[in-house]
């Protein structure tokens, strides 16, 4: 919980990514300072989900080489669960769907990892039905069990649900924009641009423009074939939507739109 | 040897004061018990249930034993109805609410019972669900059981809190038996929970169940088997439900190192409504095998049954349920689904669905799932911090909560789920 001020939250240094022996990130460097909002763009297969995941050490995503620093700390010997705890979050393109287990009683065990004491059933209650009103949800989202018969929109505003509650230092947004139509976009980007703060960094990443009309980034990164290409303001955004990708020469076709 | 058993058996329901009738019932049953052959593994019942440590020949009333442990009540007496203890063979009614008595429940032993309500008692007790016929336990059963508890919610009587039997056991073989029976338009909740500590000897219990769901009636049975770690275990579940009932059983199976329910549902009356549910948590070298019958014999007619097995360690499950539909019974809505939850390479489940329609203008269908647990979940509740063990432990829970959910009595769904938890987390592991 120790105050940023200003400095790097996120360093990624020359990263290498292979995923079942395939090389999918050839070389990624990345700052996301605090407080800011960095869009990572790029078509289709060029590692932006990889990236994602190897940020919060999914296991079958191997990092061959390189560094990424949290808060000044090499993370990548830690586990998932360790991340976390430090402060890292990420909003699944496909949050997986776990029976039986409510969201209520799922996000306190989660917050209380977090916390060095337990909070109180009644605050965290407190807590929850006030970002669920933020992100207006009905409150009897809260026994439904995680994500489970979700509607694509729900499971999204469920992920930024977990993020304001979880008030991690570290945002990764895979493809939140993805399966969502227009009102619920606003619902989702209106709540991460509450949460932007002093302290709050976040890493967008999207294959499209659309979703950054709404989240306004400081800083937009090209990733093409594992590398970062291109780094520029919120007009690069703008211009990739115009020309796409095919300026950077990538294999840019299957769009899954 | 036997004929002495006979006699011995003669002499305790004699000592006991028992009435002729029982007595000679008893004798009846020890009859069949001798002349009925054990299982073997050629019946398809037993093919994949080892049978071959009961001492068959050694069966006998209970001797007297070691006092069984002091355990905790699983709730405070005053948040149920009624409070029954059977300690070896001896039976404690420890309370009664006063909104039970003033409704005219009765909670007595089964033994006091066969004097005071000798016509209900005689008429239900082994006759139409579980007779001795029904097999060799069944038998072995009625010739043996002492104590036991008798239950009668009277027409109309709606209770508001659980009635609580528990069945404490130490080193002594038990037969613990249970007749539940609920008038027209009542309403109750029974739980039965059978305990002896980690450290007992209990080598063997055999249980019977048998449960009278009047018309228009709603019961609620919650079964919990907490026997030690060297128990082998058996159980027979019985229900009879009349038209328009409701009934609801929950068979939590947690303890012993063997254990074989065989539960069934018989709906008999139009509108009758029944729900069998089921959960096991097994670990180490834990065996268990559960039965099931829903046996529509009624036209318009619903069952739906939810059995979920976690295993652990190198346990085993067995479950087998038959769904029947009688020639006439048309318009019966039958569900059945097993569902079965591995925490690691070494455990076995079998599941073994079965359907036998005679009727053809009916609804009845059936699944089974057996998994691992899922790389993804354990990723995606760790990227929210829970470490490997908490994320397990929440998936567990997350496997049972459909079963827990299903228990009407919340007072038995927290008991439930306080003990679920506690083995879970390892407190009354072996």
């Amino acid at each position: 919980m120790t105050a940023t001020n200003g400095q790097t939250t996120l360093s990624i240094r020359d990263l290498h990514v292979s995923v079942e022996d395939a090389e999918i990130l050839r070389g990624v460097t990345l700052d996301v300072p605090a407080g800011e909002v960095h869009a990572l763009m790029g078509p289709n297969g060029s590692g932006k989900s990889t990236l994602a995941n190897a940020l919060m050490g999914h296991p079958a995503y191997d990092v061959t080489a390189g560094q990424v620093h949290f808060k000044g700390r090499d993370v990548l010997d830690l586990e998932t669960d360790e991340r976390a705890r430090l402060g890292m979050f990420l909003a699944f393109q496909y949050p997986a769907e776990i029976p039986g287990v409510r969201v209520a009683s799922f996000l306190r065990l989660a917050l209380n990892a977090r916390r060095e004491s337990e909070i109180s059933v009644m605050a965290f209650r407190r807590l929850l039905l006030e970002k669920m009103q933020m992100l207006r949800m009905d409150p009897k989202f809260a026994s439904r069990y995680l994500n489970e018969g979700f509607s694509g929109g729900e499971k999204k505003r469920n992920e930024i649900l977990q993020l304001a509650v979880l008030e991690p230092e570290l945002a990764i947004l895979d493809e939140t924009d993805s399966g969502l139509d227009i009102d619920a976009l606003r619902i989702v980007a209106d709540g991460v641009n509450r949460l932007r703060g002093s302290d709050l960094g976040v890493l967008v990443i999207t294959h499209y423009q659309r979703l950054l009309n709404y989240i306004e980034p400081d800083r937009v990164h090209v990733l093409i074939d594992g590398r970062v290409v291109e780094s520029g303001g919120k007009e690069l955004a703008e211009r990739l939507e115009a020309e796409g990708y095919e300026r950077y020469g990538a294999a840019t076709t299957s769009e899954d739109a | 040897m036997t004929s002495t058993t006979r006699d011995l058996i003669a002499d305790l329901s004699t000592s006991h004061g028992e009435p002729g009738w029982l007595r000679e019932r008893r004798a009846a049953a020890w009859h069949v018990y001798e002349t009925t052959p054990a299982p073997t593994w050629s019946d398809e019942e037993w093919r994949r249930t080892d049978t071959s440590w009961v001492d068959w020949d050694g069966a006998a009333p209970a001797a007297n034993g070691a006092d069984p442990a002091r355990l905790a009540l699983p709730m405070e007496v005053s948040s149920a109805s009624a409070l029954l203890r059977q300690r070896g063979s001896m039976v404690e009614v420890l309370y009664t609410s006063p909104e039970a008595r003033d409704a005219g429940v009765t909670v007595v032993s089964l033994a006091a019972a066969a004097d005071t309500d000798g016509a209900t008692v005689a008429d239900r007790l082994g006759t139409d669900l579980a007779p001795p016929s029904a097999g060799k336990l069944q038998a072995m059963n009625a010739a043996l059981w002492s104590g036991g508890a008798f239950v009668r919610v009277p027409e109309g009587a709606k209770l508001t809190a659980p009635i609580v039997i528990v069945i404490d056991a130490a080193d002594q073989p038990i037969f613990p038996r249970t007749l539940v029976s609920t008038g027209a338009g009542s309403s109750a909740d029974v739980l039965e929970w059978w305990r002896s500590s980690q450290a007992a000897t209990l080598g063997f219990a055999n249980g019977c169940v048998e449960l009278f769901v009047g018309a228009g009636s709603k019961l609620s049975y919650t079964h919990v088997q907490a026997w030690g770690s060297h128990t082998g275990s058996f159980l027979t579940q019985y229900a009879s439900v009349a038209r328009d009932a409701e009934l609801a059983t929950t068979n939590v199976t947690l303890g012993g190192r063997f254990h074989k329910g065989a539960i069934a549902a018989t709906l008999t009356g139009p509108g009758a409504n029944v729900r069998l549910n089921g959960m096991a948590y097994l670990d180490g070298e834990q065996f268990a095998d559960h039965h099931t019958l829903q046996d529509h014999r009624t036209t318009d007619a619903a069952s739906d049954l939810l059995y979920v097995n976690v295993l652990d360690g190198s346990a085993r499950s067995v479950y087998a349920g038959t769904i029947m539909v009688q020639p006439h019974a048309q318009r019966s809505n039958a569900y059945q689904q097993n569902r079965n939850l591995m925490l690691q390479r070494g455990p076995r489940a079998d599941s073994i669905p079965r359907l036998e329609i005679m009727a053809d203008d009916v609804r009845c269908t059936h699944g089974s799932t057996t998994s691992t647990i899922d790389p993804m979940h354990l990723y995606y509740l760790g990227s929210r911090g829970l470490g490997l063990d908490q994320a397990r432990s929440l998936i567990v829970d997350g496997t049972f909560e459909p079963v827990l959910d299903r228990i009407p009595d919340a007072t038995v769904r927290s008991a439930v789920r306080t003990a679920v938890r506690a083995k879970l987390h390892g407190t009354a592991a072996a």
